[in-house]
């Protein structure tokens, strides 16, 4: 497929032919809707594609990614496994090596509830349960359990793991700005006119 | 680099930026001293998305505490641990600072409002504090003129209490904008396009604004205006302005004849300290600055013969503020709709008249509001449940989104509240840091809580759903909005101050014993010292002040040229 730049650089030496303009600007109109309709939203940058976990154990960084699918699964937008969230969470803790001890030790109190509760150790199903269980306290205020100040944390970090990626931020929630713009649109809705 | 300069300009942003080009434009030789280093928007500010910063725009863990900007701008803020300042028992005020050429300009709200008789003239109303030594009628040819050159988007309403300007055509309104307008209208108030230094359209050879949304991590282009882009290139092209960068001034020298000899920097580096000569010293490095300037330079403080050098600290009035959603949007397509990081205004609409008196308090609060997409859903997090339903909902509730925010409510002035040198702690430079003395009255706690209540007012006549624990509003990147470093406090109503529209300290007066400077911005003392910044308020008023900070520095440079002339 051609890039953008091949399209622009045939498109205006075509329309140079005799005839070419009006042709050749409707097919770059039709090229362009064709194409990647976030070019504002350059690719993200490969820090985590090949990303090995330096703060979780290989057994906590399995639960932790496992956890995070659960929470933000890929469905007919991409997830948190698209995202890399769970390797995000590692790379942003081993950066605090020095500077934030407390903050992973709150995340290492967290896995270790979450082992607590069996979560490591369970097949699909069963974590899915657990998630449903140690999640109650949200829907349910008298709920209780001890590892849903692990789940808060967790899903915290995770959703700002997710929308911050362009995977949340683009892919899912088709965010527009950041560009370059001739107008802003206005409000064109009559309903919105009216109380 | 002559060795007696016309003039010397300390400070680079809104108003030394415009005294520069004044001054420089009618060929007076001026040296301009930045204490922080150069900018070059094409090159230090564009646009990048979150995901491709290393740590999503919060720094690596820890690293950003020092300063108060994000991991997009902080190189053009100020390092806290270089520049501390104290702040004494039971004083809860952070001092947002910024040093670079261009200083806040670069990064601000852009917000473009002239301050009316309604605050020249509000002690002569309500008989508290003290009149303006200027009123409505000096200052309009000043307004005039700087809003001609910087250009300003907006739209003409006909109040009193929230004059007209010189206006390109005004910001559309996006969709949550419309309905804000609706619900306000219904319920009896004025409102209008936030007033914006953004143009609309091509302006003096600038672009207009492409609708990025970035404005507070710094134009790339120049369609918002800022010293870099806007006064600096005129200034520059007569041959009469020359700027040092990283250049920290220390003190104001003095001669036998009680004139300012001209000031002493050191070389931010290297720490040489160098002295330079000028006719006439013009302080314009921050309200704040510009009064240590003055403490530093003089026992007992430079132009103090009043004894108020110093006092009557204000900051426009923050906190409040209703985050939520607008129901009618839910679900709709994705929009541009952060793309001018703006909004609406609803002008202060009490205490204008007898009929609008409130008994309970004096003065007024200006109301913003603002929604739609942002690059953040902040509500995200704190919606219950996960998985694909959870996602659709964050989805829905995305272009919903919706903020009432209080940019700066009116603070009372009160002699009470100062800053002073703090004995022990000092700079990076060994320069004493400053010690603030700052609490808000019974007045302005009264005002932000009818504020507050007229916001969710607001919020419910437009359909609104109220989410308690939000950040308390503004667009992204303001303070409290989403994306800044106190975007998670929620809406914590003890979080007065921080409007970053600090003003006072060195306030106008007719009467020598009342005041540190006159209506030109020169000090009663030495006919050779001008202030411009927001040290000459005697109010804070409603508005947003760097306009008439600006318009004052204009005038104020009428007024240098006369005296040069004469001399």
């Amino acid at each position: 497929m051609p890039s953008r730049r091949d399209v622009l650089d045939l498109a205006v030496r075509a329309a140079a032919l005799p005839g070419g303009a009006e042709f050749f600007s409707a097919w770059l109109r039709a090229a362009a809707v064709d194409q990647d309709d976030h070019q504002h939203a350059p690719p993200e940058p490969p820090l985590l594609r090949n990303y090995q976990p330096k703060f979780f154990s290989p057994a906590d960084f399995a639960a932790l990614q496992a956890l995070t699918e659960i929470l933000i699964p890929t469905d007919d937008t991409p997830g948190a496994r698209e995202a890399h969230c769970a390797h995000y969470i590692d790379y942003l803790l081993h950066a605090a090596d020095d500077v934030a001890p407390d903050m992973q030790k709150q995340w290492r109190d967290a896995m270790a509830a979450l082992q607590q509760a069996g979560f490591h150790t369970l097949d699909a199903n069963g974590r899915a349960a657990l998630v449903e269980e140690i999640s109650k306290p949200e829907r349910d205020r008298s709920a209780t359990h001890p590892a849903f100040a692990a789940y808060r944390l967790i899903k915290q970090q995770n959703t700002f793991a997710f929308y911050t990626s362009r995977a949340g931020m683009i892919d899912a929630l088709d965010y527009k700005g950041n560009s370059y713009n001739t107008t802003f649109p206005a409000c064109d809705h009559p309903q919105h006119h009216v109380i | 680099m002559p060795k007696v300069y016309d003039a010397i300009v300390v400070g680079s942003g809104a108003c030394g930026g415009w005294a520069a080009m004044e001054l420089a434009s009618r060929g007076m030789k001026v040296l301009m001293l930045e204490a922080g280093s150069k900018v070059v928007p094409a090159q230090d500010f564009h646009h990048r998305f979150l995901y491709e910063m290393e740590f999503r725009g919060q720094g690596r863990p820890g690293s950003l505490r020092r300063y108060t900007g994000n991991e997009r701008n902080y190189r053009i803020m100020l390092d806290s641990t270089e520049n501390p300042y104290t702040t004494a028992p039971g004083t809860n005020y952070r001092w947002t600072r910024s040093r670079c050429l261009g200083g806040r300009t670069m990064h601000w709200a852009r917000a473009t409002d002239r301050m009316a008789d309604y605050e020249f003239k509000a002690a002569s109303r309500d008989g508290y504090g003290m009149d303006w030594a200027v009123d409505y009628a000096a200052m309009k040819p000043y307004y005039d003129r700087v809003e001609r050159f910087i250009g300003v988007s907006g739209a003409m309403e006909g109040l009193p209490q929230f004059p007209d300007g010189v206006f390109l055509p005004a910001m559309p309104l996006n969709c949550a904008e419309t309905i804000f307008t609706a619900a306000s209208k219904s319920l009896g108030w004025r409102t209008t396009h936030r007033r914006l230094a953004q143009l609309t359209r091509m302006h003096n050879n600038r672009p207009p604004c492409h609708y990025c949304g970035n404005c507070v991590n710094g134009c790339d282009v120049g369609a918002m205006f800022n010293t870099v882009a806007v006064t600096l290139p005129p200034a520059l092209k007569t041959g009469n302005l020359d700027v040092l960068t990283d250049s920290v001034v220390a003190s104001v020298r003095m001669n036998a004849e009680n004139r300012a000899q001209g000031v002493t920097y050191l070389e931010r580096f290297t720490m040489k300290s160098i002295d330079v000569d000028a006719k006439f010293v013009i302080l314009a490095a921050s309200t704040l600055e510009n009064t240590r300037l003055l403490l530093l330079s003089a026992k007992g403080g430079l132009a103090n013969s009043s004894g108020l050098l110093g006092h009557y600290m204000m900051d426009q009035v923050g906190g409040g503020g209703v985050s939520g959603i607008l129901p009618k949007l839910r679900g709709g397509p994705s929009r541009l709709d952060d793309g001018k990081s703006a909004g609406i205004t609803i002008p202060n609409f009490q205490n204008i008249d007898k009929q609008t008196q409130r008994k309970d308090f004096i003065r007024g609060y200006v109301i913003n509001a603002t929604g739609g997409q942002t690059e953040y859903p902040q509500y995200a997090a704190s919606v219950p449940g996960y998985g694909s339903a959870w996602k659709k909902e964050i989805k829905s509730r995305y272009v919903a989104q919706a903020r009432v925010w209080n940019a700066g409510a009116e603070m009372l002035a009160q002699k009470e509240n100062f800053v002073e040198l703090d004995p022990e702690v000092k700079d990076h430079w060994g320069i004493p840091a400053l010690k603030i003395h700052f609490t808000h009255s019974d007045n302005d706690r009264k005002l932000i809580a009818d504020f507050q209540q007229k916001a969710e007012e607001l919020f419910r006549k437009a359909g609104g759903e109220i989410i308690p624990g939000l950040g308390r509003g503004g667009p992204a990147g303001f303070p409290g909005g989403p994306g800044s470093p106190d975007a998670n406090q929620g809406g914590r109503r003890d979080t007065l101050g921080g409007a970053i529209h600090e003003v006072g300290t060195a306030r106008m007066s007719v009467d020598p014993k009342e005041g540190v400077l006159n209506s030109f911005c020169q000090t009663h003392d030495i006919p050779n010292l001008y202030v411009f910044g927001g040290n000459a308020f005697p109010s804070t008023g409603d508005k947003h002040p760097t306009l008439t900070m600006m318009a004052l520095s204009a005038r104020g440079c009428d007024h240098l040229r006369e005296q040069a002339k004469k001399a």
